[in-house]
């Protein structure tokens, strides 16, 4: 729900509950004040009648179907206290009960004593309580009607640089390296939250340029001490004092140092892959790319005594960088020789629609889906680094294609799809 | 050969000098941009080894400096990216070939040699080692006169092994020779084994000495006694 309905509503709701309360009271007021003026008017009428009673005319003359009164000899001190109250009496012209206000008071006049017997037609409940609803219901729909023009008021013109400020923030992407910008308001928090907006987007930005930054020097800045403990330990291979148990030694140190300088080289790899840095459209011969290397693969199959069988379809155009596209074909090569059991077989299959890499294999030890993830390996001992399949995935969630990793029936295999 | 070793890193470049020093090799080292321009001024180099990212300036100047002076010293550039467009703009500027750190020296070595002669003989190159005889330029070999029929890959090991003759070459140092970056993912290089035999019979059935000694569980060395 949106901000300002919210709010309108609250302030409908208690804006109802208040209305209420006022017809209550206003209610409240109103009766009260008729009461005390009917009461005015009936004491005012009494003291005409003891006037009357003085000038000595007749009480017979003075009773009315309003008034009663009775000479009396003996009372009691409290019925001289003025006693008004309420009650229903017949309405002499509309032949019905109707509320009325009585005043009952013994009175001294010259020298006897009067009980005065007084009513006068009060005013009905209901008109009042009609009419104070009536006046509240207006009220209340005029000022609603006042609050939902506020409202639209208000999101329109003074909600204007909140709602571009969302716009901007919805529109911001770390990546792209665009620095965000506000219009100027005149509204003291809008500048504060643009203010805040922008020196975080900012300091993200920043820090996420370092960070790539500090990855892609991270893997160059590597290599160089690599090769120099590579060179090392290739000039301790030349010296003649070296005992046979030693080689093996070297040979490990070196491994291990290839297997390090990989790693950097993958992780920038994904790194620049994520950054969009291969993002220059450029239409490839995937055909011919994945021709290219079934060919160096088929070399590789036959040194581990593997059989590559391929079925490529030609001229199948992909709207994807040629390096890139070579990097994703022989990550799925390496992957299915890797993965492969003796004097098993790699299938490779293209066409328009897909690219399918199968190959026999033990199953795996994960679900397949997250074989994709970094570092994620079927046999964690193994020596592979377990990015094969992460630049893979990256590869495809860049260039719009979908990847799939099943395994059936003792049989891996990777399917590429491709977009229609 | 004179060489020319334009590399910051001291202790790769101290590496390099040691590897490749030789009787037949002359090694010389600058550290910066400024060492490599006096020192090209000054002297005339066979081969320069560039790292393309040096501390006072991009590497492909050098390039630019040794195009503009025409100089005839064969390139080979050396560099911590592999990224295409450094390798690109760098063949593109003349260098005639790339390598990417970290590398081996033995490669480097095979790939400089290479260069030499491609640059020295325009080509046109017999490299003899005794009764062994290769033609660079039609990728045959003979011994004793003989012509050897060899496969692709075992044409390049026996060159790669010439041009590192007397040197421990590992097998990772030869599978990655022959296939490149594609074999790193094996966990084991026995498979170089195949092609040592094969190559070893072609050889002593023409009557050429067997060179290669193996050298238990770590590789092979191709020496001359």
């Amino acid at each position: 729900m949106r901000l300002i309905t919210k709010a309108t509503l609250l302030y409908l709701f208690i804006m109802s509950l208040v209305f209420s309360l006022g017809g209550v009271i206003t209610y409240q007021t109103v009766m009260k004040a008729v009461a005390r003026e009917t009461g005015y008017s009936l004491a005012q009428n009494m003291y005409l009648l003891e006037d009357a009673i003085r000038e000595g005319k007749p009480l017979d003359a003075l009773q009315s179907s309003k008034t009663q009164i009775t000479k009396v000899t003996s009372f009691q001190p409290s019925d001289t206290v003025y006693n008004f109250s309420d009650t229903m009496a017949m309405h002499p012209y509309w032949k019905r009960l109707e509320p009325h206000r009585k005043l009952t008071v013994t009175r001294k006049v010259d020298t006897a004593y009067y009980r005065f017997n007084m009513i006068d037609v009060f005013l009905e409940t209901d008109d009042v309580s009609e009419g104070v609803i009536s006046v509240m219901t207006r009220l209340f729909f005029g000022l609603g009607l006042a609050l939902l023009l506020c409202s639209f008021l208000i999101s329109s013109w003074l909600f204007q640089p909140f709602q571009k400020t969302l716009q901007k923030i919805k529109g911001f992407n770390l990546k792209n390296n665009e620095i965000i910008s506000f219009e100027n308001t005149s509204t003291k928090e809008f500048k504060q939250l643009n203010g805040f907006i922008s020196q975080m987007t900012d300091k993200a930005q920043r820090d996420y340029v370092s960070l790539k930054e500090f990855s892609e020097n991270a893997a160059h800045e590597m290599q160089t001490p690599i090769a120099v403990a590579k060179g090392k330990l290739e000039l301790l291979l030349e010296s003649s004092s070296l005992q046979e148990e030693q080689l093996p030694l070297i040979q490990s140190a070196q491994a291990a140092l290839s297997k390090l300088s990989k790693l950097g080289q993958s992780l920038s790899l994904l790194t620049k892959i994520e950054n969009n840095e291969f993002t220059v459209k450029e239409t490839t011969d995937f055909s011919e790319v994945v021709e290219q290397s079934a060919m160096t693969f088929r070399d590789i199959c036959e040194l581990k005594g593997l059989t590559l069988k391929s079925e490529i379809e030609e001229k199948v155009m992909l709207s994807i960088n040629a390096s890139v596209a070579d990097i994703l074909v022989s990550n799925l090569l390496k992957n299915a020789v890797r993965y492969n059991i003796t004097n098993g077989w790699v299938n490779v299959i293209l066409d328009k629609k897909q690219l399918i890499v199968e190959n026999p294999g033990n199953p795996p030890n994960v679900p397949t889906n997250q074989l994709f993830e970094r570092f994620r390996k079927s046999n964690q001992s193994g020596g592979s680094l377990g990015l094969g399949l992460a630049i893979v995935k990256k590869i495809c969630e860049v260039n719009q294609l979908q990847v799939d990793y099943v395994f059936v029936e003792g049989i891996h295999r990777l399917i590429v799809k491709f977009p229609l | 050969m004179k060489l020319l070793v334009i590399e910051d890193e001291k202790a790769l470049a101290d590496n390099i000098k040691s590897y490749l020093s030789t009787n037949e090799v002359i090694c010389e080292v600058a550290q910066n941009y400024q060492e490599a321009v006096a020192k090209l001024n000054v002297y005339s180099y066979d081969v320069i080894l560039l790292d393309i990212m040096l501390p006072d300036g991009n590497g492909l100047d050098i390039l630019h400096y040794l195009k503009a002076e025409q100089s005839e010293a064969g390139i080979l550039i050396i560099s911590a990216k592999n990224s295409l467009d450094d390798r690109v703009a760098g063949l593109e500027l003349g260098a005639d070939d790339y390598l990417t750190k970290p590398f081996h020296l033995s490669e480097l070595n095979a790939r400089l040699k290479a260069i030499y002669r491609r640059r020295k003989f325009q080509g046109f190159t017999e490299i003899k080692f005794n009764e062994i005889a290769v033609d660079t330029n039609n990728h045959e070999v003979s011994i004793h006169g003989k012509q050897l029929e060899l496969t692709v890959k075992e044409y390049e090991l026996l060159l790669f092994f010439i041009s590192n003759k007397n040197r421990v070459l590992t097998k990772q140092t030869i599978a990655e020779h022959l296939w490149g970056d594609n074999v790193d993912f094996l966990d084991s290089f026995d498979f170089v084994y195949q092609h040592i035999k094969n190559l070893r019979k072609k050889i002593t059935a023409a009557e050429g000495h067997d060179y290669i000694k193996t050298i238990y569980g770590l590789g092979y060395k191709f020496h001359n006694n």
